[in-house]
């Protein structure tokens, strides 16, 4: 029953040839874990498991996207949104564009989110926002931009954290849901309204992988609990891909409890609850 | 012997319980302590700085990969799954909940169990749903020391019952028990000559 460390290794080492995906530097623990529940969903011994990734390209690919795992909500920690809000975006609303990477968008409550708050700020027109994932069905859903109603009631209580303070309802009256979302209580939907939904970019992008491949600098990039399933020498390496890829100056968010140990955090400046790139001469 | 570890897992009734724990062990103590209770969903702040308040010593949420540091009492952060890793460090996780909860009481005594082994002492104390209960138990398999609070003393009882039912803790002990037994343990281990 148990999966000794022997599989988990060869798991890792088929996935790796006869993908293009790997996890060796996952974190040891959340890729085992990951695998149990493969295994325990797919009603699969571990044996059966390695003989179907290798002839089976497609259920491979499923495997892969059953590993990554995929947790947001819309406002996720309103206090992120509040700093976004009153520190950060004002340091780059003069600029001529903005440029923001949600790395890691699960299903794209975080980047519908970024666009309400840009909208509100009257930033929408100048900002160029990307959404990427490893996760193919992910990319899908965040185009898609249709979520559950039932058991995320916390999307608007973080909207209502964020926009609707008793100071901001005094000021400019109570900002309404049905602005950004139609909310279908019969079918259980929140569906995100079209003018967002045509603004934002997602493609996937695999952390491990690919390089920048939009082939632009950034003013912020997001990555929150993404960071908490790779090991240090793997976080380095995404640490150095989003310090290549921000402008000097510029922004990286990451998750709450994560942090950046090692040699990055002194070129990526702890400010509270974001980092700033440092000028480097 | 300078190696034990303290969790503590409840919902329901249980703040005031572990407020009490907290206000009344020395600033000498220096075994960590694990926190890991429900909490309410839009209570998901400010938990850490109430309780430092009470506390002698820091309580603190723990970020991913942090290491567990003596005289210090941790606590699961909201909406997070918290793991005790090989090496004495902690993992955080946004996992699918498990018993409707996040973070997950099991998970965090099922980790603690195998890489502390017998050297956890665990406690549950008042909560109105069964996480936890396999998870003290895996302690008592591992050779920890398992204690559950007294179900009749208990706010919300549920927590402690279903703990009970599959498991035969080492002591059903009241708060105050508990504290007794904390501090004896603490000093056992960093005092005695």
């Amino acid at each position: 029953m148990d999966i000794t460390d022997d599989e988990i290794l060869k798991l890792v080492e088929i996935i790796k040839v006869t993908s293009k995906y790997d996890f060796s530097d996952y974190t040891e623990k959340s890729f085992r874990r990951r695998v149990e529940k493969v295994v325990a969903d797919n009603k699969l011994s571990i044996d059966d498991l390695i003989k179907r990734l290798k002839t089976d390209k497609i259920f491979l690919e499923k495997t892969v996207r059953d590993i990554t795992v995929n947790t947001t909500e819309m406002f996720r920690d309103p206090n992120v949104w509040i700093t976004l809000r009153d520190k950060i975006l004002p340091e780059l609303k003069n600029k001529d564009s903005i440029n923001i990477w949600h790395a890691g968008c699960s299903s794209g409550q975080e980047v519908y989110s970024m666009l309400i708050m840009l909208n509100e700020l009257g930033l929408i027109d100048k900002t160029n926002v990307f959404g990427t994932d490893i996760n193919t069905d992910m990319i899908e859903e965040s185009k898609r931009g249709i979520y559950k109603y039932q058991f995320n009631s916390i999307y608007f209580e973080n909207f209502d954290t964020v926009f609707n303070s008793p100071e901001d309802v005094e000021k400019r009256g109570k900002l309404t849901y049905d602005k950004y979302f139609t909310i279908d209580k019969n079918k259980d939907l929140i569906l995100v309204k079209d003018f967002l939904k045509k603004k934002p970019f997602f493609r996937t992008h695999d952390l491990v992988n690919d390089d920048n491949v939009f082939g632009i600098f950034f003013d912020l990039i997001i990555c929150r609990n993404v960071l908490i399933y790779f090991n240090n020498k793997l976080q380095n390496r995404v640490f150095d891909l989003f310090h290549r890829s921000l402008f000097p100056d510029s922004f990286l968010i990451i998750g709450m409890h994560e942090s950046i140990l090692g040699p990055f955090s002194t070129r990526l400046e702890k400010r509270g609850l974001y980092y700033k790139k440092r000028h480097e001469y | 012997m300078k190696n034990k570890i303290i969790l503590i897992g409840g919902s329901a009734g249980s703040f005031s319980v572990v407020t009490q724990i907290l206000t009344e062990l020395p600033k000498n103590f220096r075994i960590p302590i694990v926190l890991c209770l429900h909490r309410l969903k839009h209570v998901r702040s400010g938990f850490a700085e109430a309780l430092s308040l009470k506390s002698a010593n820091p309580v603190v949420e723990p970020y991913d990969k942090d290491r567990i540091e003596e005289g210090k009492i941790y606590i699961a952060p909201a909406n997070y799954h918290l793991y005790i890793e090989a090496h004495k460090h902690f993992a955080l996780s946004t996992e699918e909940s498990i018993n409707h909860s996040r973070p997950s009481i099991d998970v965090t005594f099922v980790s603690a169990a195998t890489v502390y082994k017998e050297n956890v002492i665990g406690i549950i104390l008042s909560g109105a749903n069964n996480d936890g209960a396999y998870g003290i138990k895996r302690v008592k398999d591992f050779g920890g020391f398992t204690i559950v609070q007294n179900p009749e003393e208990c706010q919300v009882n549920t927590m402690s019952v279903s703990a009970i039912r599959i498991m035969k803790p080492d002591c059903i002990f009241s708060s105050d028990e508990i504290i007794k037994y904390l501090i004896d343990i603490n000093n056992k281990i960093y005092f005695s000559k």
